[in-house]
């Protein structure tokens, strides 16, 4: 199909043969994790080009689902309200990053959402440290590089990082750091920090 | 405290992040995009939501052919659009959106495109990403060393 040659290297697996009104930007993912009210909407939105949207996605199916759960203790879709901004790097690169739904029950929905991301950054309350096990969990055992990130609320840190650390027993690289979830040089840092690790990652992989 | 020992408790666990309190997206119904879908579910596309769509020239061109769903989605892709934003933009849920592009790419009214896997490891794209955040400018007041 003598499609005009692209002036970049083809950023997508299945370059088409369609002719599209306009090439779109590689887009990349990372993922904002962590326990409700930690701060996870707020840090998306700190450093997000556009208000963070919230999509709705089913954990199951569409087609199983009911809209009215009350009446259906046995329900096999339930709907959970997925927060999401993005950052336009340059005009081939975008980044988005999509906060996950606080509870580790959505399996599924993580699964969704994380597959594919550069990795993770795992919000903490320190006063409510056990809130973000599942997170922690959920990302060691994907092999996903992720960032604990001690959300200091008014500038408060309850417990120094190296109790924080040592009260989550994560491995020695990854690492643990606080950050202000409303500063948008704070959110910015603590993403390059996890960028970093999987870079050394991926660098010690290759 | 820890995370072994410390395991939270499912019960309260439920009580967390209840749907819709974030912000004010509203419920779909979910016969609707039964109906949208004819029957049809996206378990078998697997497309990432961040997966970019955009309009073709001959979907933009067939607009008027097109009805609903599918003419609204041609629509607002004449800029790229991930999925996740197709979903907000018209409500729709992501799943019927995911079924809908892949009937619409299959009329080559849509281009779809499937990110590379093997994307998250790889080290260009990290540093890319990377240098591309240190050059966000940021507000004033927020630290910005470096």
């Amino acid at each position: 199909m003598g499609s005009a040659p692209s002036p970049l290297p083809s950023a997508h697996e299945t370059p088409t043969d369609l002719a599209p009104a306009v090439r779109p930007p590689l887009p990349v993912k990372m993922v904002v994790a962590g326990g409700f009210g930690v701060g996870k909407t707020t840090a998306v939105a700190a450093v997000s080009e556009i208000e963070p949207l919230t999509t709705e996605a089913s954990i199951t199916e569409v087609a199983a689902g009911i809209d009215d759960v009350s009446l259906t203790p046995n329900k096999t879709t339930t709907t959970v309200a997925m927060d999401f901004g993005c950052l336009t790097l340059d005009p081939t690169l975008k980044l988005y990053l999509f906060g996950t739904p606080g509870q580790d029950r959505f399996g599924f929905m993580w699964d969704d959402v994380t597959e594919g991301a550069l990795g993770a950054l795992v919000v903490v309350d320190s006063r409510r440290l056990d809130d973000c096990f599942p997170a922690v969990d959920y990302f060691e055992r994907k092999g996903m590089p992720f960032a604990v990130a001690v959300n200091t609320f008014d500038g408060d840190l309850t417990h120094p990082l190296d109790a924080v650390r040592e009260a989550l027993d994560v491995a020695d690289e990854v690492p643990v750091l606080c950050f202000d979830a409303r500063d948008q040089g704070s959110v910015r840092d603590s993403l390059v920090i996890v960028l970093e690790h999987a870079l050394a990652r991926a660098v010690a992989a290759a | 405290m820890t995370r072994q020992g410390g395991r939270p408790d499912p019960a309260r666990r439920q009580e967390a992040d209840p749907v819709g309190t974030t912000h004010g997206a509203e419920r779909a119904s979910a016969v609707r995009p039964f109906m949208v879908t004819e029957g049809r579910v996206a378990a078998e596309a697997g497309l990432p939501v961040e997966t970019q769509v955009v309009a073709t020239v001959e979907g933009l061109g067939q607009l008027g052919a097109l009805a609903f769903e599918r003419r609204a989605i041609v629509e607002v892709c004449g800029t790229p659009l991930s999925l996740a934003e197709v979903a907000v933009k018209l409500r729709l849920h992501l799943n019927v959106v995911r079924v809908l592009a892949g009937d619409l790419r299959a009329s080559r009214l849509l281009a779809v495109h499937v990110p590379r896997s093997g994307t998250s490891s790889d080290i260009d794209v990290l540093r890319r990403v990377i240098d591309g955040l240190r050059a966000i400018p940021t507000s004033v007041g927020s630290r910005d060393a470096d």
